[in-house]
């Protein structure tokens, strides 16, 4: 394994708190499209450092939750409370300031951008020499640009896609465009790292390769991590707590012993007999 | 017939070599003002996938100010600086007005959305400026007029105008200096982000209104030098808004997402059409140069959709 970067390196920036206290917490929170509730009341939290799972059938309202905590979306009850701090409405990309990555659910990459590239876009807010600085683009914007360009290639070796640097993302194959996806959210030094099912349409070795990135990430940066994922045996191999949803419902929430135990999200996974809702 | 479409015009131009020459460079100043306005539209649609249709107003607008400016008394480089910060009022009001209640929608609404500021800026325009044609102010602005002439051979002789080799010049560092910006910037970085996908841009932080309100000026900048560009050549006239559309056939040839491919197809179109006029037009009775743009880009389309420089199309099935 490639080992060359220092893990203090692509740390994110303190965010004052110790491991194991709540980084954000969900309260209440209710989204509705129309006539249509996505989410209902649903309550929880991430703590700090750990790998949280969001699982739970299809439609259950699992993306949306990422919407949410992320400013896709704004709740229409509820709040999100975030390093402490209560929410307004924001916008993603102040959401991204304060500190909070994702990747998407399908890839959502600058297709005509190569890999460095795209990467590089993950860095956007660690960048802040104005639009004149710029257009100058000497002085200050170029050693900007090399600066960040160091920590780029930190995470390239980190992932091991060294190979496909210059190579437009488009033209990548699946697995290893969910890894630059990967990447490109890393590159902001997230506290918070939202994953949508990171390992969606993989075979079986590009899933044991990502499960081993997400578990260095948390393990050597100290990201907080939650994913939504549908490959359970994944789910319960690398998460510290899940949190299940259904039709937009809490149904449960605990380690993944505690899950697995649970009669409410076993009846959702397997379905359960309404005998009496009659035939049809 | 055979002889007169592929020797005729051939022994021509070996016959007068200077008068070539000369066709050529006509060909070429032309085609540096197509490319300046195919670059107007590049920008735009490489940040935003917008077909901005109200590029070649932008134009005339941004010269009409800046003349208009100095007709009311003010000195030259400062109407200049005034006319950079109207086309920057006109990039954030464009952003917060058209674009950002459009925001989402599909693309043949934004470029409606865009007609529509056409046919505004035009009443606009008008009103503020009036209708009649006006006189760029050329000399006031220190760029060069004038011309010199270069012997060729025995008794050949080339003209050139002054204000046609600041412009080619011009050109050039524009072009260079967005090619730079775009490639190797962080702003350049997240323009192309927001091409490619709004949503994934949104989540590394990108800011939509601000990088739309950015392009929009870039593009109100480059349509400000055609302005004064095409305006020294001519008069400064709302008739350039038509000459405006010449771009399509270079944005065809070129690429819509090339900034160096703009520039290209622009001189190819401009020498093209100058050539054939010359040399071929006499054949059907002239009238050519028209049309012969738009023949190539045609035959482009056949052959090379994507255009010369343009990003390859990749799509996954």
């Amino acid at each position: 394994m490639n080992r060359a970067v220092d893990p203090r390196d692509l740390a994110m920036d303190g965010d004052g708190l110790a491991k194991g206290e709540v980084l954000l917490e969900v309260k209440n929170v209710s989204l509705r499209f129309g006539g249509v509730k996505a989410i209902t009341d649903i309550s929880f939290d991430i703590r700090k450092g750990e790998i949280r799972a969001i699982i739970g059938p299809n439609g259950a309202g699992k993306t949306s939750m990422l919407n949410v905590i992320n400013g896709f979306y704004t709740p229409q009850e509820g709040t999100i409370t975030f390093r402490g701090e209560e929410r307004k409405k924001i916008a993603p990309y102040q959401a991204a300031a304060s500190g909070i990555a994702r990747t998407f659910q399908n890839v959502a990459l600058f297709k005509g951008m190569t890999t460095l590239d795209n990467i590089m876009a993950g860095r956007t807010l660690a960048m802040h020499r104005n639009f004149l600085w710029q257009l100058l683009y000497f002085g200050p914007a170029l050693n900007e640009e090399i600066a960040n360009r160091r920590k780029v290639e930190e995470i390239i070796d980190f992932l091991e896609i060294q190979h496909i640097r210059k190579v437009p993302v488009g033209r990548l194959p699946y697995g290893l465009q969910k890894r630059v996806e990967l990447g490109r959210a890393l590159a902001a030094q997230p506290s918070l790292l939202l994953l949508d099912e990171p390992m969606a349409g993989m075979n079986l070795e590009e899933k044991e390769d990502m499960s081993r990135f997400i578990l260095d990430v948390n393990s050597q940066f100290g990201t907080t991590i939650a994913l939504i994922e549908h490959d359970m045996g994944v789910v319960m191999d690398i998460s510290d707590r899940v949190v299940v949803l259904d039709y937009g419902r809490k149904i449960g929430d605990g380690t993944p012993d505690e899950v697995k135990a649970n009669q409410d999200v076993i009846d959702a996974y397997l379905g359960v007999s309404h005998q009496d809702e009659g035939e049809g | 017939m055979l002889y007169q479409i592929f020797v005729d015009p051939f022994a021509q131009m070996v016959s007068m070599p200077d008068f070539l020459i000369q066709v050529i460079w006509e060909g070429f100043v032309a085609g540096i003002l197509y490319a300046l306005i195919a670059l107007g539209f590049v920008l735009i649609f490489k940040a935003s996938g917008v077909f901005n249709f109200a590029q070649g107003i932008m134009v005339v607008f941004a010269g009409l100010t800046l003349v208009g400016l100095h007709e009311a008394g003010v000195p030259a480089f400062l109407a200049l600086i005034l006319a950079i910060g109207v086309m920057a009022l006109l990039a954030i009001a464009v952003e917060r007005f058209v674009m950002r209640p459009l925001v989402n929608q599909p693309e043949i609404i934004l470029l409606m959305s865009t007609i529509g500021m056409t046919y505004f800026l035009i009443g606009f325009g008008e009103f503020v400026f009036g209708g009649e044609p006006k006189q760029m102010i050329t000399e006031e602005l220190g760029l060069p007029t004038g011309s010199s002439a270069f012997e060729i051979g025995e008794q050949g002789l080339v003209i050139l105008q002054h204000i046609d080799i600041a412009a080619a010049v011009i050109a050039i560092i524009m072009v260079a200096s967005l090619a730079l910006f775009f490639n190797k910037t962080r702003i350049g970085r997240a323009l192309r982000a927001v091409a490619d996908d709004h949503q994934a841009a949104q989540s590394v932080g990108i800011s939509l209104n601000q990088i739309w309100a950015i392009v929009w000026f870039a593009a109100g900048i480059v349509a400000l030098a055609t302005g004064i560009m095409w305006g020294a050549r001519s008069d400064v006239s709302f008739a350039l808004e038509i000459v405006a559309l010449k771009a399509l056939p270079v944005l065809i040839l070129g690429g819509f997402t090339s900034i160096p491919g703009a520039i290209v197809g622009g001189l190819i179109i401009g020498i093209g059409e100058k050539i054939g006029e010359i040399y071929w037009g006499p054949l059907v009775g002239g009238g050519i140069e028209s049309w012969l743009a738009y023949m190539i880009a045609l035959v482009f389309l056949l052959f090379r959709p994507q255009g010369l420089f343009g990003e390859r199309i990749i799509e996954r099935v």
